[in-house]
This record gives structure tokens, sequence and C-alpha cells, in this order.
């Protein structure tokens, strides 16, 4: 029935040159976030006193911290704390501001004004102070950082969410689909949510991007995450009072969340590419 | 007449936007759960403690009552007493505020006009060279966290090559225009950051100014190129860009705090960081209203002024 609508894309269409740069990054993330801990040569957490504050060698190809512990594991390790949390918030975030987008641009009056009005109250504070405010209440845990940027990333995807369904509302296959009798949602999730499904795949490509800079900015401010739990921020945050003796305490956790990010944008760049969606440069 | 009535409907919206930002503050502060004693003395609190606390903090009255007795006393300029100092926190926030304001504006003034300049060159060729370049820096900028670039810059400028210092550390009564070489590398990261954004917010609307009728027919009228950029297309091009210059100062702030953060800079933002790491929940809540003010007042503003500059309504 959706296979009837009229700006329905393919989500995957073959794979292009352009796409591998960002496309091998990715990958190379998810592969540390399923396997980082098994991968890691040594312990991220044990102290090693013996080898403190030691440069890269081939024992420790990143050199080692304060406590001896050695960076390159840490780096492995740390991707799950950083990347899995800034996927699981994009991913919340999205399907919270899909749900309400949808319910919102599809439904109109008095619901779609009440839910939108909350959407902007939730956007007037500046992302990183919102985040902060909601962990700083909730505790430092890995879930609430998840829930607090995703409290961040919902009204932002609502409204770009909904914007489109006001716009869908009003065709004719929407209409039909009225006139037979569906269900409204039916109509919500079988008719109006394939047709937005390419821009929330957008959306949720540039949430991630966000989510690793929100994710690493907490660590890197001690928010959210607690010692010894190797996340990149925190790792930076920690080894900035080493580093004109030990620049790498720095140097490869700022490598490893540069990498990822800049990963999520090349692939986010070709995924918005190829679904010829406007709004190029839309960083937000 | 019309502006006017604008920026009436503007200011009005901002004081809602105002009451709502601080009830959900509070709301965020007061009603989630884990409660305010618990976040301000931790898990290993005891019962009694605990209870001592929320007694000095007025915790036991009801929600209604504790809202309009804060907003009452914000509204008198009172924001309440800092747990960590023992002290009233409106004085302690001002003077940081005013050094956030510093950082922040110099970054403003600099950093956007450089980058409508960038975006516009690089609208002028799409897919040319220069073009390809800015992109490239923009991308890359854009997706660096600002403590990044601005480690990587301590290292390059105050350690390998050490000519500027590393660290802005100061007396938070100081004024820091005291010491500009203590600004420069705050403030390029800064600049770095929204130079990403704003050029390609612009150059993405140049393209289109550019390729609009009244742009082609001013090209094949044989206007001198230099003037269909300048005269033709920026005026158009500026009311948009600046508006979106106003959506984007919450992330400009966001960079504050973690740059101001890095470097030790005593504004706002190390305030808040500060407060965080010992739970002093009335500073976080104060700083936390005061930025979200801050923010709602620099997005009017940018509204204002994009209505001044559209070329429609200034006759």
């Amino acid at each position: 029935m959706s296979g009837a609508a009229p700006s329905a894309r393919r989500l995957v269409p073959g794979i292009r040159p352009g796409d591998l740069p960002g496309a091998f990054i990715v990958l190379g993330m998810a592969v540390l976030v399923v396997l980082g801990p098994s991968l890691s040569p040594l312990s991220a957490t044990e102290f090693d006193p013996l080898h403190a504050l030691e440069p890269p060698s081939l024992a420790f190809p990143f050199g080692t911290d304060e406590f001896g512990r050695d960076v390159f594991s840490r780096v492995l390790t740390g991707a799950r704390p950083t990347l899995l949390l800034a996927m699981a918030a994009a991913a919340l975030g999205v399907m919270l501001g899909t749900v309400t987008g949808l319910a919102a641009g599809y439904l109109r009056g008095a619901a779609d004004e009440t839910i939108m009005r909350i959407m902007d109250a939730l956007m007037s504070f500046p992302g990183l102070i919102l985040a902060m405010l909601v962990v700083v209440m909730l505790g430092p845990a890995p879930i609430n950082v998840i829930a607090a940027i995703a409290l961040v990333f919902w009204p932002r995807s609502a409204r770009l969410v909904r914007s489109i369904t006001v716009d869908l509302a009003t065709r004719e296959f929407i209409e039909a689909a009225r006139s037979r009798g569906e269900s409204r949602r039916f109509i919500l999730f079988r008719e109006l949510l394939p047709n937005v499904l390419p821009i929330i795949v957008v959306d949720f490509s540039l949430r991630v991007t966000s989510g690793i800079l929100l994710a690493a900015s907490l660590a890197y401010l001690g928010i959210g995450v607690t010692p010894p739990t190797p996340a990149w921020g925190l790792m930076v945050k920690d080894g900035q009072q080493f580093i004109e003796i030990a620049p790498w305490l720095v140097i490869y956790p700022c490598l490893a969340i540069a990498l990822a990010s800049i990963g999520t944008v090349l692939l986010g760049e070709r995924l918005r590419h190829r679904l010829a969606l406007p709004g190029g440069g839309r960083m937000r | 007449m019309q502006a006017l009535g604008f920026i009436l409907r503007r200011t009005l919206l901002l004081a809602v936007v105002l009451l709502v930002v601080s009830l959900l503050t509070f709301g965020i502060v007061n009603v989630l759960p884990g409660d305010v004693a618990t976040a301000v003395l931790g898990d290993m609190a005891t019962p009694e403690q605990a209870a001592a606390l929320r007694e000095r903090l007025g915790l036991d009255e009801p929600l209604a009552q504790r809202y309009l007795a804060w907003l009452t006393a914000l509204l008198q300029g009172d924001f309440g007493t800092s747990l960590q100092h023992g002290q009233p926190i409106a004085p302690l926030l001002m003077g940081r505020l005013g050094n956030s304001a510093i950082l922040g504006l110099l970054t403003l003034t600099i950093a956007a006009p450089l980058a409508v300049a960038l975006g516009i060159v690089a609208a002028l060729r799409p897919g040319g060279l220069l073009d390809r370049l800015i992109g490239a820096i923009a991308v890359g900028a854009y997706a660096l966290p600002e403590y990044v670039i601005g480690l990587l810059a301590i290292l390059a400028f105050s350690i390998w090559l050490p000519v500027l210092p590393g660290t802005s550390l100061m007396d938070p009564n100081e004024n820091p225009l005291a010491r500009p070489e203590a600004l420069v590398l705050p403030v390029c990261v800064l600049i770095t950051g929204m130079l990403a954004f704003i050029s390609q917010i612009t150059r993405a609307s140049m393209i289109q100014v550019m390729a609009s009728p009244y742009v082609r027919t001013a090209i094949l009228k044989g206007v001198p190129f230099r003037r269909v950029v300048l005269k033709h297309a920026l005026p158009n091009l500026l009311p948009p860009t600046i508006t979106e210059i106003g959506m984007y100062l919450g992330y400009v702030i966001g960079g504050l705090v973690v740059v101001e953060t890095l470097f030790s800079y005593a504004g706002l933002g190390q305030l808040v960081t500060n407060a965080v790491s010992y739970r002093d929940v009335p500073v976080i809540q104060a700083t936390v209203l005061l930025v979200a003010a801050a923010y709602g007042i620099g997005n009017l503003l940018a509204d204002v002024v994009a209505l001044l500059l559209t070329p429609r309504l200034r006759a």
C-alpha cells in the first residue's frame, strides 16, 4: 500500500567509491564497539605502577598513563562507552521525535500546538547545558547520559518530521487511505512513516555525529562517566594535566574521537546526497 | 511600524520563553527522580544528613510554593546562596557573565563576518578548488569537539612552539582584556567551530541567491560582478544568515562551556562545571537559567537585526 506513495525512495542503492572512506571508518568503529574489550592486549583499568607514563613503544603502542595503564587498550575499550552511548541516544531521540512529529503533523489542532510548544520549550536551552543539567540531576550512569542526549535531540527531530508530515498529510494517498476507512494508527505508521523514512535516516546519521560530540564533551567535563571507565572524553580530561610531559595521553583519545565523528559525518553526507535531500551543510 | 510591532511581539514571546525556561529548569532540578539532597551529598549520605540539608534548602515545602518563592527572589535579583562558597550567587554570576560575554562577543565579531565571507567565496564557484578546500576544513572543524581542537592548539602553540599561553588561568575579578595574549587561543578555537557551520550555511543560501532571476538579470545587463555580489546578492543573503547565526548561538554557548573549562578561563562555563563537581545545585540552577536567558536574548537580537537589514522592510 505504501508502495504507491509518491516520494518513496529506495534506501540502499549500490555502493559507490565515494562512500568508502566514511563506510570503512564507521565499520571499524562498529567492530571496536562490539569487540573492543576483547581486542585490547592489556587491561584497560588495572594499575601497573612500574610502567607509569611511558612513551609509546612496541609493548605500549600508545604509551601508558600515570597509573601505568595501557592507553592503546583504553582507547579500544573506550569505544563502547563513547560510541554506543551516542548511537543509543540518537536512536532514542530520533524515535521519540518521529512519533511526536508524525502525530503533531497529522493530527494538527490542539494536539499539534501542545506538542510543539513543549518541543519549543526544550529547544530554548542550549543543548549541552540541558544535557548537563539532566545528567547532574539523574546521577552519573550511561543510561542517564543516553536519556539526557535523547532529550536534546527529541524536539529537533520532532520539528523536522512534523514539517514534512504536514505537507504529506495533504496528499492524495492519505486522502485515499482515509476514505478507505483506515485507522489513524495505520495512516501514521503504514502510510506516513515510510515516506518520512529517508529523512529520518539522514537525521539519525547527523544525530549520531552530534551524539558523539555531546557525549565526548560531557565526558570531558566529567559529567555522566566516572573513573575508571575509559570513555574517550574522560581520558582527555584526565590526561590534560600531563600534556607537557606525556602528550600521548591526550593525543590518542582525541584522535579516536576525531576519527569516529569524521567517519559519521562523511557517511552522513553521502547518505544525504544519495537520498537527494535538500539542505547541504545542515549540521544540526 | 511593521518592524516595531514585530519587535514588540518578539519581546513578549521572549518573556514567555524565559518563564517556561525557569519552570523547566526548576522542574528538572526538583521533579526528576533523584532528589536535590542526594545530588548534593552523594550516595554515601546518611538519611539524617539528607533530612538536615532538605530542611536547610527548604525542600520540604510544597513544590508550587517553592517555585514561586524562587521566581520572586530571582526577579528581585536574588539567585540564592552557593553551597560551595556559602556566598550569595548573584555577584558571583555577574562577574563571570561579563567574562564569558567578552569571550563570546570577541568570537562573534571576528567569526561571523569571516564565515560569511568564506561562504560567499566558496559559493562563487561551487565545486571549485576553493569551495572544496573550505568545505573540507569546515567538515573537519565541525566534526572535532572544541577541546580536541583546543588541545591540539595548546600542543602546537604553547608547548612545541611556545608563543602563546596555554591557559587563561586568572582571578575571577581580573579583567580578561588586561592580558590579551591569554585570549588568543580560546577565541581562535571558538572561531574555528563557528566558521565551519556558518560558512556552509552561507554557501548554501548564496548558491540559491546567485541562481535567482534578478541576479542573472543583473549579470546579463552587464553590472560588474563585484557589484552584483556585494550590492545585489549580499543584502538578500544577510538577513536569513543572521537568523541562522542567532539559532547557532546555543552551540557557541556549549562551546564556551568547554573552552572555558579547557583554558581555566573564569567565565560562566567554568563556574558551572566547577559547581557540577561540587554538586552545588543552587549555582547550577542559577547558571543554567542565566545561560538560557542569554541564549533567548541573543536569538531575539539576531531576529531584530535580520529584520532591520531586510531590504523590503527597510524603506
